[in-house]
Protein backbone atom coordinates (compact mmCIF):
# COMPACT_ATOMS: atom_id res chain seq x y z
CA UNK A 1 0.00 0.00 0.00
CA UNK A 2 2.64 2.15 0.57
CA UNK A 3 4.72 1.73 -2.54
CA UNK A 4 1.70 2.20 -4.28
CA UNK A 5 1.00 5.87 -2.33
CA UNK A 6 5.21 6.18 -3.38
CA UNK A 7 4.11 5.75 -6.70
CA UNK A 8 1.25 8.35 -6.64
CA UNK A 9 -1.10 5.74 -7.82
CA UNK A 10 -4.61 7.31 -7.32
CA UNK A 11 -7.47 5.89 -8.12
CA UNK A 12 -9.38 8.85 -9.21
CA UNK A 13 -6.50 9.74 -11.38
CA UNK A 14 -6.34 6.24 -12.86
CA UNK A 15 -9.67 6.22 -13.76
CA UNK A 16 -9.73 9.85 -15.58
CA UNK A 17 -6.22 8.68 -17.28
CA UNK A 18 -8.43 5.19 -18.46
CA UNK A 19 -11.06 7.49 -19.74
CA UNK A 20 -9.29 10.06 -21.22
CA UNK A 21 -7.74 7.30 -23.40
CA UNK A 22 -10.48 5.42 -24.25
CA UNK A 23 -11.92 9.00 -25.76
CA UNK A 24 -8.97 9.74 -27.76
CA UNK A 25 -9.11 6.03 -29.13
CA UNK A 26 -12.67 6.87 -30.02
CA UNK A 27 -11.93 10.11 -31.30
CA UNK A 28 -8.72 8.45 -33.61
CA UNK A 29 -10.71 5.28 -34.94
CA UNK A 30 -13.58 7.95 -35.67
CA UNK A 31 -12.22 10.95 -37.11
CA UNK A 32 -8.54 9.54 -38.19
CA UNK A 33 -8.09 6.47 -38.82
CA UNK A 34 -11.65 5.86 -40.81
CA UNK A 35 -11.23 8.54 -43.00
CA UNK A 36 -7.66 8.13 -43.51
CA UNK A 37 -7.96 4.42 -44.18
CA UNK A 38 -10.75 5.44 -46.89
CA UNK A 39 -8.22 7.73 -48.37
CA UNK A 40 -5.38 5.41 -48.13
CA UNK A 41 -7.72 2.38 -49.65
CA UNK A 42 -8.97 5.30 -52.29
CA UNK A 43 -5.72 5.80 -53.70
CA UNK A 44 -4.67 2.40 -53.39
CA UNK A 45 -7.57 0.94 -55.75
CA UNK A 46 -7.24 4.14 -57.92
CA UNK A 47 -3.29 3.15 -58.40
CA UNK A 48 -4.05 -0.28 -59.05
CA UNK A 49 -6.50 1.07 -61.77
CA UNK A 50 -3.72 2.76 -63.24
CA UNK A 51 -1.59 -0.01 -63.21
CA UNK A 52 -4.84 -2.02 -64.81
CA UNK A 53 -5.55 0.61 -67.16
CA UNK A 54 -1.51 0.48 -68.37
CA UNK A 55 -1.72 -3.02 -68.24
CA UNK A 56 -4.78 -2.95 -70.81
CA UNK A 57 -3.84 -0.12 -72.85
CA UNK A 58 -0.11 -2.16 -73.24
CA UNK A 59 -2.17 -5.33 -73.98
CA UNK A 60 -4.08 -3.64 -76.59
CA UNK A 61 -0.95 -2.16 -78.19
CA UNK A 62 0.62 -5.38 -78.25
CA UNK A 63 -2.94 -6.55 -79.94
CA UNK A 64 -2.69 -4.05 -82.49
CA UNK A 65 0.78 -4.88 -83.38
CA UNK A 66 -0.60 -8.72 -84.30
CA UNK A 67 -3.41 -7.34 -85.53
CA UNK A 68 -0.97 -5.04 -87.89
CA UNK A 69 0.79 -7.96 -88.70
CA UNK A 70 -1.93 -9.88 -89.73
CA UNK A 71 -3.47 -7.72 -91.81
CA UNK A 72 -0.14 -7.24 -93.33
CA UNK A 73 -0.02 -10.63 -94.10
CA UNK A 74 -3.52 -11.31 -94.55
CA UNK A 75 -2.96 -8.40 -97.69
CA UNK A 76 0.10 -9.86 -98.48
CA UNK A 77 -1.80 -13.46 -99.40
CA UNK A 78 -4.31 -11.54 -101.09
CA UNK A 79 -2.12 -9.43 -103.13
CA UNK A 80 -0.45 -12.65 -103.86
CA UNK A 81 -3.51 -14.43 -104.79
CA UNK A 82 -4.72 -11.65 -106.99
CA UNK A 83 -1.54 -11.34 -108.80
CA UNK A 84 -1.72 -15.38 -109.44
CA UNK A 85 -5.11 -15.08 -111.02
CA UNK A 86 -4.21 -11.80 -112.76
CA UNK A 87 -1.08 -13.84 -114.53
CA UNK A 88 -3.07 -16.93 -114.73
CA UNK A 89 -5.94 -14.71 -116.43
CA UNK A 90 -3.52 -12.89 -118.54
CA UNK A 91 -2.12 -16.41 -119.62
CA UNK A 92 -4.99 -17.51 -120.70
CA UNK A 93 -6.38 -14.21 -122.33
CA UNK A 94 -2.78 -14.42 -124.07
CA UNK A 95 -3.01 -18.26 -124.70
CA UNK A 96 -6.79 -17.83 -126.07
CA UNK A 97 -5.32 -14.92 -128.51
CA UNK A 98 -2.89 -16.99 -129.78
CA UNK A 99 -4.75 -19.26 -130.12
CA UNK A 100 -7.31 -17.25 -132.14
CA UNK A 101 -4.93 -15.64 -133.99
CA UNK A 102 -3.20 -18.94 -134.99
CA UNK A 103 -6.79 -20.54 -136.11
CA UNK A 104 -7.43 -17.15 -137.83
CA UNK A 105 -4.04 -17.32 -139.84
CA UNK A 106 -4.42 -20.75 -140.36
CA UNK A 107 -7.65 -19.95 -141.98
CA UNK A 108 -6.71 -16.97 -143.95
CA UNK A 109 -3.93 -19.66 -145.12
CA UNK A 110 -6.44 -22.10 -145.70
CA UNK A 111 -8.65 -19.55 -147.77
CA UNK A 112 -5.61 -18.17 -149.42
CA UNK A 113 -4.48 -21.68 -150.67
CA UNK A 114 -8.24 -22.21 -151.22
CA UNK A 115 -8.55 -19.10 -153.25
CA UNK A 116 -5.24 -19.74 -154.86
CA UNK A 117 -6.40 -23.13 -155.87
CA UNK A 118 -9.35 -21.91 -157.57
CA UNK A 119 -7.54 -19.32 -159.53
CA UNK A 120 -5.21 -21.85 -160.43
CA UNK A 121 -7.89 -24.37 -161.57
CA UNK A 122 -9.81 -21.35 -163.23
CA UNK A 123 -6.37 -20.27 -164.82
CA UNK A 124 -5.88 -24.06 -165.90
CA UNK A 125 -9.40 -24.41 -167.63
CA UNK A 126 -8.60 -20.79 -169.34
CA UNK A 127 -5.33 -21.57 -170.47
CA UNK A 128 -6.96 -25.05 -171.87
CA UNK A 129 -9.77 -23.51 -172.92
CA UNK A 130 -7.38 -21.11 -174.00
CA UNK A 131 -5.64 -23.31 -175.90
CA UNK A 132 -8.75 -25.83 -177.06
CA UNK A 133 -10.03 -22.63 -179.12
CA UNK A 134 -6.56 -21.89 -180.75
CA UNK A 135 -5.89 -25.29 -181.58
CA UNK A 136 -9.19 -25.65 -182.77
CA UNK A 137 -8.75 -22.44 -184.76
CA UNK A 138 -4.90 -24.07 -185.89
CA UNK A 139 -6.56 -27.37 -186.61
CA UNK A 140 -9.28 -25.69 -188.47
CA UNK A 141 -7.07 -23.64 -190.41
CA UNK A 142 -5.15 -26.69 -191.03
CA UNK A 143 -7.91 -29.04 -192.11
CA UNK A 144 -9.46 -26.81 -194.10
CA UNK A 145 -6.65 -26.67 -196.01
CA UNK A 146 -6.07 -30.58 -196.31
CA UNK A 147 -9.48 -32.28 -196.01
CA UNK A 148 -12.65 -31.74 -197.17
CA UNK A 149 -15.89 -30.09 -195.06
CA UNK A 150 -17.09 -33.73 -194.10
CA UNK A 151 -13.80 -35.09 -192.98
CA UNK A 152 -12.43 -31.78 -191.76
CA UNK A 153 -16.45 -32.06 -189.40
CA UNK A 154 -15.50 -35.78 -188.46
CA UNK A 155 -11.69 -34.95 -187.43
CA UNK A 156 -12.44 -32.43 -185.43
CA UNK A 157 -15.17 -33.65 -183.59
CA UNK A 158 -12.90 -36.75 -182.55
CA UNK A 159 -10.23 -34.49 -181.92
CA UNK A 160 -12.30 -32.28 -179.84
CA UNK A 161 -13.65 -35.33 -178.05
CA UNK A 162 -10.09 -36.29 -177.75
CA UNK A 163 -9.30 -32.77 -175.68
CA UNK A 164 -12.40 -32.59 -173.51
CA UNK A 165 -11.18 -36.12 -172.30
CA UNK A 166 -7.71 -35.12 -171.65
CA UNK A 167 -9.31 -32.44 -169.78
CA UNK A 168 -11.49 -34.16 -168.02
CA UNK A 169 -8.84 -36.68 -167.10
CA UNK B 1 12.04 15.27 -8.12
CA UNK B 2 9.70 12.92 -6.74
CA UNK B 3 8.38 9.54 -8.10
CA UNK B 4 4.77 10.51 -7.87
CA UNK B 5 3.20 13.83 -9.83
CA UNK B 6 2.64 16.78 -7.66
CA UNK B 7 -0.45 17.76 -7.00
CA UNK B 8 -1.49 21.05 -7.75
CA UNK B 9 -4.80 21.97 -7.10
CA UNK B 10 -8.29 20.15 -6.34
CA UNK B 11 -11.56 21.00 -8.68
CA UNK B 12 -14.53 19.33 -7.54
CA UNK B 13 -12.57 16.84 -5.20
CA UNK B 14 -10.68 15.74 -8.16
CA UNK B 15 -6.76 16.05 -7.65
CA UNK B 16 -5.24 18.21 -10.39
CA UNK B 17 -1.63 17.21 -10.89
CA UNK B 18 1.05 18.51 -13.45
CA UNK B 19 0.65 15.15 -15.66
CA UNK B 20 -2.89 15.55 -15.55
CA UNK B 21 -1.99 19.05 -17.02
CA UNK B 22 -0.08 17.65 -19.76
CA UNK B 23 -2.42 14.79 -20.37
CA UNK B 24 -5.05 17.65 -21.06
CA UNK B 25 -2.62 19.29 -23.48
CA UNK B 26 -1.10 15.79 -25.15
CA UNK B 27 -5.17 15.50 -25.73
CA UNK B 28 -5.43 18.79 -27.13
CA UNK B 29 -2.75 18.63 -29.57
CA UNK B 30 -3.57 15.44 -30.61
CA UNK B 31 -7.53 16.67 -31.24
CA UNK B 32 -6.50 19.45 -32.97
CA UNK B 33 -4.30 17.52 -35.34
CA UNK B 34 -6.82 14.69 -35.83
CA UNK B 35 -9.66 18.23 -36.77
CA UNK B 36 -6.95 19.25 -39.31
CA UNK B 37 -6.06 16.05 -41.04
CA UNK B 38 -9.88 14.89 -40.92
CA UNK B 39 -10.71 18.28 -42.38
CA UNK B 40 -8.86 18.17 -45.30
CA UNK B 41 -8.27 14.80 -45.90
CA UNK B 42 -7.80 14.66 -49.39
CA UNK B 43 -6.19 11.66 -51.96
CA UNK B 44 -3.71 13.95 -52.65
CA UNK B 45 -2.56 14.49 -48.92
CA UNK B 46 -0.40 17.32 -47.38
CA UNK B 47 1.70 17.77 -44.97
CA UNK B 48 0.47 16.66 -41.90
CA UNK B 49 -1.81 14.25 -43.80
CA UNK B 50 0.82 12.86 -45.20
CA UNK B 51 2.65 12.47 -42.19
CA UNK B 52 -0.18 10.86 -40.13
CA UNK B 53 -0.63 8.24 -43.42
CA UNK B 54 2.77 7.57 -42.86
CA UNK B 55 2.40 6.61 -39.68
CA UNK B 56 -1.01 4.57 -40.39
CA UNK B 57 0.59 3.03 -43.53
CA UNK B 58 3.40 1.73 -41.48
CA UNK B 59 1.51 0.21 -39.02
CA UNK B 60 -1.01 -1.40 -40.96
CA UNK B 61 1.56 -2.73 -42.61
CA UNK B 62 3.32 -3.98 -39.94
CA UNK B 63 0.00 -5.36 -38.87
CA UNK B 64 -1.24 -7.07 -42.02
CA UNK B 65 2.52 -8.66 -41.94
CA UNK B 66 1.73 -10.40 -38.41
CA UNK B 67 -1.88 -10.47 -37.65
CA UNK B 68 -3.52 -10.67 -41.75
CA UNK B 69 -7.09 -10.41 -41.82
CA UNK B 70 -6.97 -9.16 -38.31
CA UNK B 71 -5.05 -5.97 -38.52
CA UNK B 72 -8.27 -4.36 -39.13
CA UNK B 73 -9.39 -4.31 -35.46
CA UNK B 74 -5.73 -4.56 -34.16
CA UNK B 75 -4.60 -1.25 -36.10
CA UNK B 76 -6.44 1.70 -34.79
CA UNK B 77 -5.31 0.29 -31.03
CA UNK B 78 -1.89 -0.19 -32.14
CA UNK B 79 -2.00 3.39 -33.74
CA UNK B 80 -3.84 5.21 -31.32
CA UNK B 81 -1.48 3.87 -28.58
CA UNK B 82 1.15 4.82 -31.02
CA UNK B 83 0.41 8.39 -31.33
CA UNK B 84 -1.07 9.07 -27.51
CA UNK B 85 2.31 8.14 -25.99
CA UNK B 86 4.49 9.57 -28.64
CA UNK B 87 2.55 13.10 -28.64
CA UNK B 88 2.95 13.01 -24.47
CA UNK B 89 6.33 12.05 -24.64
CA UNK B 90 7.44 14.66 -27.33
CA UNK B 91 5.53 17.79 -25.44
CA UNK B 92 7.61 16.93 -22.18
CA UNK B 93 10.97 16.99 -24.58
CA UNK B 94 9.90 20.81 -25.51
CA UNK B 95 12.81 23.15 -24.07
CA UNK B 96 11.80 24.82 -20.51
CA UNK B 97 9.02 22.67 -19.96
CA UNK B 98 9.60 21.71 -16.07
CA UNK B 99 10.72 25.08 -15.27
CA UNK B 100 7.50 26.96 -15.13
CA UNK B 101 6.65 26.54 -11.59
CA UNK B 102 3.19 26.41 -9.63
CA UNK B 103 3.14 27.45 -5.79
CA UNK B 104 1.08 25.56 -3.24
CA UNK B 105 0.67 25.62 0.37
CA UNK B 106 2.93 22.58 0.03
CA UNK B 107 4.99 23.36 -2.61
CA UNK B 108 8.00 25.06 -0.55
CA UNK B 109 10.28 27.39 -2.01
CA UNK B 110 10.64 26.38 -5.08
CA UNK B 111 7.05 25.30 -5.90
CA UNK B 112 6.31 22.32 -7.83
CA UNK B 113 6.57 21.85 -11.96
CA UNK B 114 3.40 22.95 -13.44
CA UNK B 115 3.96 20.80 -16.13
CA UNK B 116 5.76 16.91 -16.03
CA UNK B 117 5.73 14.26 -18.76
CA UNK B 118 2.47 12.69 -19.00
CA UNK B 119 3.97 9.04 -19.33
CA UNK B 120 6.28 9.80 -16.11
CA UNK B 121 3.27 9.03 -13.92
CA UNK B 122 1.89 5.75 -13.29
CA UNK B 123 -1.58 6.44 -13.37
CA UNK B 124 -1.69 7.24 -16.95
CA UNK B 125 0.97 4.08 -18.20
CA UNK B 126 -1.06 2.05 -15.85
CA UNK B 127 -3.97 2.98 -17.75
CA UNK B 128 -2.71 2.44 -20.82
CA UNK B 129 -1.56 -1.29 -20.03
CA UNK B 130 -5.27 -1.82 -18.47
CA UNK B 131 -6.62 -0.72 -21.80
CA UNK B 132 -3.97 -2.45 -23.59
CA UNK B 133 -4.34 -5.58 -21.89
CA UNK B 134 -8.31 -5.66 -21.81
CA UNK B 135 -8.64 -5.02 -25.31
CA UNK B 136 -6.53 -7.70 -26.36
CA UNK B 137 -8.89 -10.26 -24.08
CA UNK B 138 -11.64 -8.61 -25.38
CA UNK B 139 -10.90 -8.74 -29.39
CA UNK B 140 -9.47 -12.52 -27.97
CA UNK B 141 -13.21 -13.90 -26.97
CA UNK B 142 -14.64 -11.67 -29.65
CA UNK B 143 -12.53 -13.77 -32.25
CA UNK B 144 -11.32 -16.96 -31.01
CA UNK B 145 -15.14 -17.57 -29.33
CA UNK B 146 -15.70 -17.61 -25.30
CA UNK B 147 -14.96 -21.34 -24.92
CA UNK B 148 -11.76 -20.99 -27.29
CA UNK B 149 -10.40 -17.86 -24.59
CA UNK B 150 -11.21 -20.15 -21.52
CA UNK B 151 -9.24 -23.12 -22.52
CA UNK B 152 -6.58 -20.87 -22.79
CA UNK B 153 -6.09 -20.40 -19.10
CA UNK B 154 -8.45 -23.22 -17.48
CA UNK B 155 -7.58 -27.05 -19.69
CA UNK B 156 -7.80 -30.45 -18.26
CA UNK B 157 -5.86 -31.96 -21.12
CA UNK B 158 -3.02 -34.42 -20.41
CA UNK B 159 -3.71 -33.50 -16.38
CA UNK B 160 -2.39 -31.29 -14.98
CA UNK B 161 0.19 -30.07 -17.57
CA UNK B 162 -2.20 -28.03 -19.25
CA UNK B 163 -3.56 -26.72 -16.19
CA UNK B 164 -0.24 -25.31 -15.24
CA UNK B 165 0.37 -24.40 -18.42
CA UNK B 166 -2.74 -22.11 -18.33
CA UNK B 167 -1.62 -21.07 -14.81
CA UNK B 168 1.26 -19.82 -16.21
CA UNK B 169 -0.39 -18.45 -19.02
CA UNK B 170 -2.50 -16.45 -16.24
CA UNK B 171 0.10 -15.05 -14.64
CA UNK B 172 1.57 -13.82 -18.08
CA UNK B 173 -1.48 -11.90 -18.55
CA UNK B 174 -1.01 -10.24 -14.82
CA UNK B 175 2.52 -9.90 -15.70
CA UNK B 176 1.80 -7.56 -18.44
CA UNK B 177 0.05 -5.32 -16.48
CA UNK B 178 3.40 -4.35 -14.72
CA UNK B 179 5.53 -4.60 -17.57
CA UNK B 180 3.59 -2.18 -19.90
CA UNK B 181 3.14 0.15 -17.38
CA UNK B 182 6.35 0.38 -15.51
CA UNK B 183 8.41 0.03 -19.11
CA UNK B 184 6.90 3.22 -20.18
CA UNK B 185 6.94 4.89 -16.38
CA UNK B 186 10.61 3.74 -15.82
CA UNK B 187 11.93 4.88 -19.09
CA UNK B 188 9.98 8.74 -18.95
CA UNK B 189 10.75 9.37 -15.51
CA UNK B 190 14.69 8.39 -15.87
CA UNK B 191 15.04 10.28 -18.91
CA UNK B 192 13.49 13.10 -16.88
CA UNK B 193 15.67 12.14 -14.06
CA UNK B 194 18.55 12.48 -16.15
CA UNK B 195 17.59 15.42 -18.01
CA UNK B 196 16.86 17.49 -14.51
CA UNK B 197 20.50 16.81 -13.21
CA UNK B 198 21.91 17.61 -16.52
CA UNK B 199 20.19 20.97 -16.66
CA UNK B 200 21.34 21.05 -12.79
CA UNK B 201 24.78 20.68 -13.60
CA UNK B 202 25.83 22.88 -16.56
CA UNK B 203 22.19 24.28 -18.48
CA UNK B 204 24.25 25.22 -21.49
CA UNK B 205 25.31 22.76 -24.00
CA UNK B 206 25.51 19.57 -21.75
CA UNK B 207 21.93 18.60 -21.70
CA UNK B 208 21.70 18.44 -25.44
CA UNK B 209 23.07 14.91 -25.97
CA UNK B 210 20.78 13.94 -23.43
CA UNK B 211 17.92 16.24 -25.27
CA UNK B 212 18.49 13.76 -28.12
CA UNK B 213 18.63 10.51 -25.98
CA UNK B 214 15.61 11.09 -24.77
CA UNK B 215 13.80 12.38 -27.89
CA UNK B 216 14.87 8.85 -29.39
CA UNK B 217 13.74 7.18 -26.14
CA UNK B 218 10.26 9.10 -26.72
CA UNK B 219 9.91 7.83 -30.08
CA UNK B 220 11.35 3.92 -29.40
CA UNK B 221 9.05 3.53 -25.93
CA UNK B 222 6.33 4.36 -28.16
CA UNK B 223 7.09 2.26 -31.08
CA UNK B 224 7.94 -0.65 -28.34
CA UNK B 225 3.96 -0.26 -26.25
CA UNK B 226 2.23 0.25 -29.89
CA UNK B 227 4.60 -3.03 -31.22
CA UNK B 228 3.99 -4.95 -27.72
CA UNK B 229 0.23 -4.42 -27.82
CA UNK B 230 0.28 -5.21 -31.82
CA UNK B 231 1.72 -8.51 -30.91
CA UNK B 232 0.14 -9.50 -27.59
CA UNK B 233 -3.50 -8.67 -29.71
CA UNK B 234 -2.08 -11.07 -32.65
CA UNK B 235 -1.31 -13.47 -30.52
CA UNK B 236 -4.49 -13.62 -28.47
CA UNK B 237 -6.63 -14.10 -31.03
CA UNK B 238 -5.14 -16.49 -33.23
CA UNK B 239 -6.21 -19.63 -32.22
CA UNK B 240 -2.84 -21.44 -33.40
CA UNK B 241 -1.43 -19.60 -30.17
Amino acid sequence: MEMIQNFGLETKLFLFQLTNFLIIVFILKKFLFNPLKKALDERKRRIEQSLQDVQNAKLILENTGEEKKKILADAKVGADKLMASIKATADEAKEKTLAEAKSRSQQIIEEANNKASAEFENMNKQIAKMSVDASTKILSKVLSELFSEEEKQKLMSRALERIDEKITN
Amino acid sequence: MKISPDLLFNIAGFPITNTVITTLITDVILIVLVFIVAKSISIKPEKIQNAFEAILDYFRETTEDIAGERAAFICPWVVAFFLFILISNLVAQIPGFESIRFHTSTSGHHGYALLRAATSDLNLTLALAVTSVIATHVLAVKHTGIKFYITRFISFKIFPIFLFVGLLEAVNELAKFISFSFRLFGNIFAGEKVMATMYGLCPFGLPIPFIALELMVSVIQAIVFAMLTMAFMHIMTDKSH
